[in-house]
């Protein structure tokens, strides 16, 4: 019941997140709040990691460099949501992200890109995105 | 429309590679260390787009609401309810009920206009539209076993 509880706030916050980065972009530009949520993000996050040490550094070398700039994909991301949402509405434009993010994680699964295990396409996915797809269509016309 | 259409579909094709490039720092360093190197790589290229597209204008935050300051801890609220809801519910259901969430919330927002969004009036198809959407996650998400398991 907690799992269930935790999951339903993480969405809730997500959207929350999308909304609220769309009303402070309003007054003081897009990229500025991109930069003031990342930061005060980032630094309360800092002050978490300083708490629990769950840090393992070391681990950092093993990883290949391009997988640890993905942070930076979120200047890209929050300003094309932020201007999504400001065009066509908070629910066109999570339906839509959620199907684009969909897809492609499904796309790299069955490839095995980015060294992912490779898993085999099975007819239920597809249904899923048709549907998906079919709801998109419903919402606008 | 078309534009906020094609912004949205960029918006989720970064979300799922970040989703996969964070999984595999996480795998190495731990996810709070994962968490602030994210943050902070997004920190600094919001901060270099700010100087690039506005120049020294940035600094001077004319109309900031002292709440704007906080918002960005919603983000980190986020990690939190993530790691904790996958650790009890598996990654398969944990995402499928955070993907419907964030839809459910999506359909609030627009229907009440909080925050001062313009308000997109609540219709009965917009709700059909997400409720065929739902469908469609727990198809995908639900329907079938996988090869593997691993990640969602």
């Amino acid at each position: 019941m907690r799992g269930i509880i935790f999951a339903f706030l993480a969405g809730a916050c997500i959207t929350l997140q999308g909304v609220s980065n769309a009303r402070i972009s309003q007054d003081i530009g897009t990229w500025q709040a991109a930069t003031i949520t990342q930061l005060t993000g980032f630094i309360m996050s800092f002050l978490i990691l300083l708490f629990v040490r769950d840090g393992k550094w070391g681990g950092l070398k093993q990883v290949k460099p391009l997988y640890l700039i993905g942070g930076a994909f979120a200047a890209v991301i929050i300003f094309s949501e932020v201007t999504a949402i400001q065009q066509i509405g908070v629910t066109f434009t999570i339906s839509s992200l959620l199907i684009a993010q969909l897809c492609l994680t499904f796309l790299i699964d069955i490839n095995g890109w980015f060294g992912m295990e490779k898993r085999k396409m099975r007819l239920p996915q597809f249904i899923g995105i048709g549907l998906m797809i079919v709801g998109v269509v419903i919402l606008k016309f | 429309m078309v534009i906020g259409l094609i912004l949205a579909l960029i918006a989720g094709s970064l979300v799922s590679l970040q989703n996969i490039f964070n999984t595999k720092v996480n795998e190495k360093v731990g996810s709070w260390a994962t968490t602030t190197l994210v943050l902070g790589m997004g920190f600094l290229a919001s901060f270099i787009m700010s100087l690039i597209v506005e120049g020294n204008r940035i600094f001077t935050l004319r109309s900031m609401e002292p709440w704007y300051w906080i918002s960005g801890l919603i983000g980190v609220g986020v990690v939190i309810c993530l790691v904790q809801g996958t650790k009890r519910l598996g990654p398969t259901y944990a995402i499928s009920i955070v993907l419907i969430s964030q839809l459910g919330f999506a359909l609030l927002w627009d229907s009440l206009g909080w925050l001062g969004l313009e308000k997109v009036p609540f219709t009965w198809k917009q709700l059909v539209g997400v409720l065929v959407i739902v469908g469609g996650i727990l198809v995908f998400k639900l329907g079938g076993e996988r090869e593997t398991q691993k990640a969602a």
